[in-house]
C-alpha cells in the first residue's frame, strides 16, 4: 500500500513539468528571438559569402570547426553515462541517463548543421554523397555522425516507451492529438514480461554498441585533424585525446542541465546532493585523464621542438595566443580539478559554477586546437596582407557560431517539456526492487 | 707580405662581386642595336591583346602583377617593374622581346617557353596600357616560314641528331645558312633542351649530340622537338617521335589501389572496414526494429 502511494507520488512528481508554463514560454521566446538574430547573421553569410567571416585561404578552419568539434565532443556524454555507467552497474546514474541522452541527441543532431554553416556553398554538401571517397575521413565523419544520431534517438526512445504509455494515461489537460501520439509511440506497451524483456534486451544491446559508435565519431573527428600533416595536429594520440576531452565537456553540460532541471522542475527528491557529489567525482576523474593526455600532447613535441612545431608551440606558450591558452588550461581544467577534490565544492551551487567554467574552457580548448595550427603551416605564408595571416573572427561569425548553441538549448527545453526527464518506469522498478529486498 | 696579398685578393674579390651585383640589378638593359630595332610582324589588335593577356597571366603576373593594379610581388629584389608604367613603356618592342628572351637575375628567360609569335602577343597586351603607342610593323613576311622544311635524322651509333634546314624557294631548294637550331625533348613539365643552340652550316645542316640515358616511354620513345629560328624565315618547329630513349615502365601513382586514388581504386582494407562498419550498423538497426515490432504485436498480459 505504501509502495502504491509512493509510485503515485513519483508519477505525478515526474509528470508535473510536462505542461506549458509562463516561464517556459518566456524562455522559449527569448531563445527564439536570439536565434532569429543569429539566423540573420547566417543569412548575411549566405548572401555575401564567407568574406563576411574572418576565414580565408590560410586560416580556413576557425570558430565553426571548433564549434563542430565541441558539439561532437559534448554529445559523447550519452554514451558515458547511459552505457558505460549502466553496464558497469553504477545505479546512481539511472536518473541522469535521460538527461545525458537528451544532451547527446541534441548536440549530435546539431553538429551536422554546424558543419554546413562552415560551407560557403552549403548546397555542395550533396557532393560528399555523390563524389565522396571512402578513403576520406570526411566521408567517415558524415557516416558515423549520422549513425550516432540515429542510434542516440533509439537509445533515447526505447527506454522511454513505458514512460510514453504513462504519459498517455496519466497526463491531464492533454489535447487529444497529443494523447494519441503518446499512445501510438508507446507501441501497445502493457508492462508484460515479454515486453519488459524486449526493452531490457534492446537497451542492453544498444548500450554495448553505442560505445564503439561514440568512440568512432570522436576518433574520426580527431582524424580530420591528425590525418593532416600540420604542426600541432600531426599526433598519434589525437583520438584518445579528443575522446577524453569530450567526456569533460559532456559531464559539465550534464551538471549544468541537472542544476536547472532540479531547480525549475522541482526535482529535489530525485536529483539530490548525492548525485551532484557523484557526478562531481566523475568530472574530476575524466578531467584528470584529459590533463594526462594534455601533458602528453604538449610535452612530446615541446621536448623536440621541431621547426614548425616550435613556432606553433611558442605562440601558444608565450606568444600571441598565450593568454587564451593558459587561461583555458588553468580556468577550464587545472583549477576545476583542484577544486573538485574537495567535497564542499561538489555541492550543486559550487559545482554549477565549476561546470560552467569547464564547459566554456572546453569550447576554447577546441578553438586553440583548431586555428593556431592554421596560422602556422609548414610552407611559410608570404606576400599577403596581415589579416590573411592572423585569424580574427567577425561579429557575423560569432553570431553564426552562437546559433547552434541556441538551437541545442531549444531542443533540450522542448524535449524536457514533452517527455519526463527522469525515467518514471525505471525509478519505480528500482523502488520495487528495493521493497522486495526489504521483505 | 702574406697579409697584404690576402687583403688585395679580398679587395679584388669584393670589387668583382660588387660589379657583378651592380650589373645584375642595374636599371637599364644592354640591348644590342639589331635586337632593339626588331619589330613585330603580327599586327597588334584586340584579338592578339586578349591572347597575350592569357599568356601574361600564366607566365608574368605572379611577379609583375596585373598591369596598373599595383599588386607586384614586392618581396623580390629588385622589385619587378609594373609593365604598364612609364619606364617599361619607353622600351622599344625589340627591347621587350630581348628581355623576354634573355632574362636576368630572378627574371627567367622565356626563349624556349613562349614562342616568338606568342611573345609578340604578350607585348601587344602590354601596349594596350599605353595610349600613345603607335605600332610599326616589321617587314618580315610570316608566309616565308611556310617554305621551310626541317628534317631530323638520328645516327644511333654516334648518338647524333642531324638536322637539315632547307627552304622551298622558287629557284629550288636552298639551304638555310646560320639559322639557330635548338633541340628539345618533351618532359612532364615543359621541354628540356638538349645541348646548346647551334647554327646551321653552309649546307643547312646542324648536329646535336644526344645523351644516351634519357628515359623514354615503355618502348623507349622520345618526343623530340626541333626549333629553327632565322632572320628571314622566322620561327619553325617540327616534332618527331624517335625510339632513342631508355625504355621505362613506371606505373603512374594513380594506377594501383591507393588511399589517394579515386573511389573505384580505394584500398581493399579501407573499403572492407568501412563497409563492415556500415553493415554491422544495419544489422543492429534491423535487430532493434524487429524488437520494436515484436513489442507492438504482443498484446497479451
Amino acid at each position: 500500500m505504501l509502495t502504491q502511494l509512493k509510485i503515485e507520488k513519483i508519477t505525478s512528481d515526474l509528470l508535473k513539468p510536462i505542461r506549458l508554463t509562463k516561464s517556459f514560454l518566456i524562455w522559449m521566446g527569448f531563445l527564439g528571438a536570439s536565434l532569429l538574430v543569429c539566423l540573420f547573421a547566417y543569412f548575411l553569410q549566405l548572401r555575401d559569402g564567407m568574406v563576411v567571416t574572418g576565414l580565408g585561404d590560410y586560416v580556413s578552419w576557425g570558430m565553426y570547426i571548433s564549434n563542430f568539434v565541441f558539439f561532437v565532443a559534448t554529445s559523447l556524454i550519452g554514451m558515458l553515462i547511459s552505457a558505460v555507467l549502466s553496464l558497469s552497474g553504477q545505479k546512481w546514474a539511472t536518473p541522469l541517463a535521460r538527461i545525458a541522452e537528451i544532451i547527446a541527441l541534441a548536440f549530435a543532431a546539431v553538429a551536422g548543421l554546424v558543419i554546413i554553416m562552415d560551407m560557403g556553398r552549403p548546397e555542395r554538401l550533396l557532393n560528399v554523397f555523390i563524389h565522396g571517397r571512402i578513403q576520406s575521413p570526411i566521408v567517415w565523419d558524415v557516416t558515423v555522425v549520422t549513425i550516432y544520431v540515429l542510434v542516440s534517438t533509439l537509445f533515447l526512445y526505447i527506454p522511454l516507451i513505458p514512460d510514453l504509455k504513462i504519459c498517455s494515461e496519466k497526463l491531464e489537460k492533454l489535447p487529444p492529438f497529443a494523447r494519441n501520439l503518446y499512445k501510438f509511440l508507446s507501441l501497445n506497451w502493457n508492462n508484460t514480461i515479454e515486453q519488459k524483456k524486449l526493452i531490457k534486451d534492446s537497451t542492453r544491446v544498444l548500450a554495448i554498441f553505442i560505445i564503439p559508435i561514440a568512440l568512432a565519431i570522436h576518433t574520426v573527428t580527431s582524424w580530420l585533424f591528425a590525418n593532416t600533416s600540420r604542426a600541432g595536429w600531426d599526433s598519434t594520440i589525437f583520438g584518445p585525446y579528443f575522446v577524453s576531452g569530450a567526456f569533460v565537456s559532456g559531464c559539465a553540460a550534464v551538471i549544468i542541465a541537472m542544476y536547472f532541471f532540479q531547480k525549475n522542475y522541482k526535482l529535489q527528491d530525485y536529483i539530490t546532493d548525492f548525485h551532484f557529489n557523484k557526478i562531481g567525482q566523475l568530472l574530476a576523474l575524466v578531467s584528470l585523464v584529459y590533463l594526462y593526455f594534455n601533458l602528453n600532447e604538449y610535452m612530446v613535441p615541446g621536448y623536440k621542438m621541431k621547426l614548425a612545431e616550435a613556432k606553433h608551440l611558442k605562440e601558444l606558450f608565450s606568444g600571441s595566443h598565450a593568454l587564451l591558452f593558459w587561461s583555458t588550461q588553468l580556468l577550464g581544467l587545472i583549477i576545476p580539478i583542484i577544486l573538485l577534490l574537495f567535497k564542499k565544492m561538489r555541492k550543486s551551487g559550487p559545482l554549477l559554477i565549476i561546470a560552467a567554467f569547464v564547459l566554456i574552457g572546453s569550447w576554447f580548448k577546441r578553438y586553440i586546437i583548431v586555428f593556431p595550427t592554421m596560422e602556422h603551416p609548414f610552407l611559410p605564408i608570404q606576400n599577403v596582407p596581415l589579416n590573411f595571416k592572423i585569424y580574427t573572427p567577425t561579429l557575423v561569425e560569432i553570431l553564426v557560431t552562437i546559433a547552434p548553441m541556441i538551437l541545442v538549448l531549444i531542443i533540450i527545453t522542448i524535449l524536457s517539456k514533452i517527455i519526463p526527464i527522469i525515467p518514471i518506469h525505471e525509478t519505480i522498478e528500482q523502488l520495487e526492487e528495493l521493497e522486495e529486498n526489504k521483505k | 707580405m702574406l697579409k697584404n696579398k690576402l687583403n688585395t685578393r679580398l679587395f679584388v674579390t669584393f670589387s668583382l662581386a660588387t660589379l657583378l651585383i651592380l650589373n645584375c640589378f642595374s636599371a637599364t638593359w644592354d640591348v644590342p642595336a639589331d635586337q632593339k630595332e626588331k619589330k613585330s610582324y603580327i599586327k597588334f589588335d584586340k584579338q592578339t591583346s586578349s591572347q597575350g593577356e592569357v599568356l601574361y597571366n600564366a607566365n608574368c603576373a605572379s611577379c609583375h602583377g596585373n598591369p596598373g593594379k599595383n599588386n607586384i610581388l614586392k618581396s623580390l629584389n629588385p622589385i619587378p617593374p609594373d609593365l604598364s608604367g612609364k619606364s617599361s613603356q619607353a622600351l622599344s618592342d625589340g627591347d621587350l622581346q630581348y628581355i623576354l628572351n634573355t632574362g636576368r637575375g630572378l627574371m627567367p628567360n622565356f626563349k624556349n617557353v613562349i614562342s616568338a609569335e606568342d611573345q609578340w602577343k604578350v607585348i601587344s597586351y602590354l601596349r594596350g596600357f599605353n595610349p600613345n603607342y603607335v605600332q610599326e610593323l616589321s617587314k618580315f613576311d610570316p608566309n616565308k616560314s611556310k617554305l621551310v622544311k626541317l628534317t631530323a635524322k638520328f645516327d644511333s651509333k654516334a648518338n647524333i641528331l642531324t638536322v637539315m634546314a632547307l627552304a622551298d624557294e622558287k629557284s629550288g631548294k636552298i639551304p638555310i645558312i646560320k639559322a639557330e637550331i635548338a633541340v628539345f625533348v618533351k618532359r612532364y613539365f615543359g621541354n628540356m633542351q638538349i645541348e646548346k643552340t647551334v647554327l646551321t652550316d653552309n649546307f643547312g645542316k646542324a648536329q646535336v649530340v644526344f645523351p644516351k640515358d634519357l628515359p623514354g616511354n615503355k618502348t623507349g620513345d622520345l618526343e623530340v622537338l626541333v626549333k629553327l629560328f632565322d632572320e628571314n624565315y622566322g620561327e619553325v618547329q617540327t616534332t618527331n617521335k624517335l625510339a632513342i630513349g631508355v625504355p621505362t615502365d613506371k606505373p603512374a601513382l594513380n594506377e594501383k589501389r591507393a588511399i589517394w586514388n579515386v573511389l573505384a581504386k580505394a584500398p581493399i582494407w579501407t573499403l572492407s572496414l568501412y563497409l563492415l562498419g556500415v553493415f554491422a550498423f544495419i544489422l543492429l538497426l534491423l535487430y532493434l526494429l524487429n524488437n520494436l515490432r515484436k513489442l507492438y504485436n504482443s498484446k497479451t498480459i
